[in-house]
């Protein structure tokens, strides 16, 4: 056997499925196995976080030929069954990760994929800081929380390539088109503080529909927004060189 | 009268928190007695509750329900990262 000189990363966010549309993205996932080797789904798979909504995004990725791992969105925390929703996927053969991380074997490369839902919070030089009343300490507090959560499991995990996958952005430049009043809703610097600290090759989020695919961490890693409306396609490929 | 820009706020908030449509991204205009909704949502459905749950926050104005369904294409090119 060959060995693979590349890793196919497909990527898609903000699907936000629905009784009404089931049995469609399936159709779109079709032949996805000669395409790519992983798909990864960048949360708010539903729009209001029932659980019948988390059914159907089960059924639609139900016994993929390709691992799939995914985070959830905060649409999918909306009806506060987040864990029963991530429950359903799983037993559909979905990873879902929630502040930690796996390790896939693509052909005869690691891939590691840590990541969560993420948070808002704002941007270097304009975001919210723990300071004043206790519900913004405990809104920029959950971010801190999160970002530390993503080191540490980037740190234990050994992989030969690794990639984080998010909700909420860690930068501004993914945002762009969208209203700059809503920034500190759509991701926090501290995500990306904290990759660019333990390191990893790629970041995928969705979450800003209105906003632009591609962009990079102040240390250089590149950041993809898979967000569907940003794609306009069922899915987008990214391929990581993976050498010997 | 209400300024056009809180009845603008306020069918907003009705498309967000509404448990029918729940949606965030909508951008919602108002001009005289006109309404315009524009955004993408994933279905047609959605896009029909949306229009819904706007005229019964507003029923007065003249609503043009101009959300688009996003079309979901076929995966085209990859990327290479290197
Ligand atoms: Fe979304
Ligand atoms: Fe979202």
């Amino acid at each position: 056997m060959s060995t693979l000189t590349e890793v196919r990363i497909a990527a898609v966010g903000d699907i936000h499925l629905g009784e009404d549309v089931r049995g469609e993205y399936r159709k779109r996932l079709e032949g996805i196995e000669e395409r790519a080797d992983v798909l990864m789904l960048a949360g708010d798979l539903t729009r209001h976080g029932t659980l019948e909504e988390g059914r159907v995004v089960a059924d639609e990725l139900r016994d993929l030929p390709i691992p799939v791992v995914a985070v959830l969105g905060n649409h999918d925390y909306h009806s506060d069954l987040q864990h029963e929703i991530a429950g359903e996927l799983r037993d559909a053969g979905v990873m879902v990760l929630d502040d930690d991380g796996v390790v896939v074997e693509c052909g005869g490369t690691k891939l590691g994929v840590v990541g969560g839902k993420g948070f808002g919070g704002g941007f270097a030089g304009k975001c919210a800081s723990e300071f004043g009343e206790r519900e913004i300490k405990d809104f920029v507090a959950h971010t801190r929380y999160i970002a530390e959560s993503w080191k540490m499991a980037l740190k234990e995990t050994q992989a030969d390539r690794r990639v984080v996958l998010s909700h909420y952005s860690p930068i501004k430049e993914t945002l762009e088109g969208e209203p700059l009043e809503i920034y500190p809703f759509l991701g926090s610097y501290l995500l990306a503080e904290a990759v660019d600290t333990a390191g990893a090759d790629l970041i995928l989020h969705g979450h800003a529909h209105k906003g632009t695919e591609k962009g990079l961490t102040p240390g250089g890693i590149r950041v993809r927004n898979v967000a569907l409306p940003v794609l306009g396609k069922a899915y987008a490929v990214y391929c990581l060189e993976c050498g010997e | 009268m209400e300024a056009p820009q809180y009845v603008a706020a306020r069918i907003q908030q009705a498309l967000a928190e509404d448990a029918r449509t729940h949606e965030l991204g909508i951008h919602v205009d108002v001009r005289g007695d006109q309404l315009f909704l524009r955004g993408q949502v994933s279905g047609n459905d959605q896009r029909v509750r949306l229009g819904e749950v706007a005229h019964e926050a507003a029923p007065d104005l003249k609503m043009h329900n101009e959300i688009k369904v996003v079309v979901v294409n076929e995966p085209g090119e990859d990327e290479h990262l290197d």
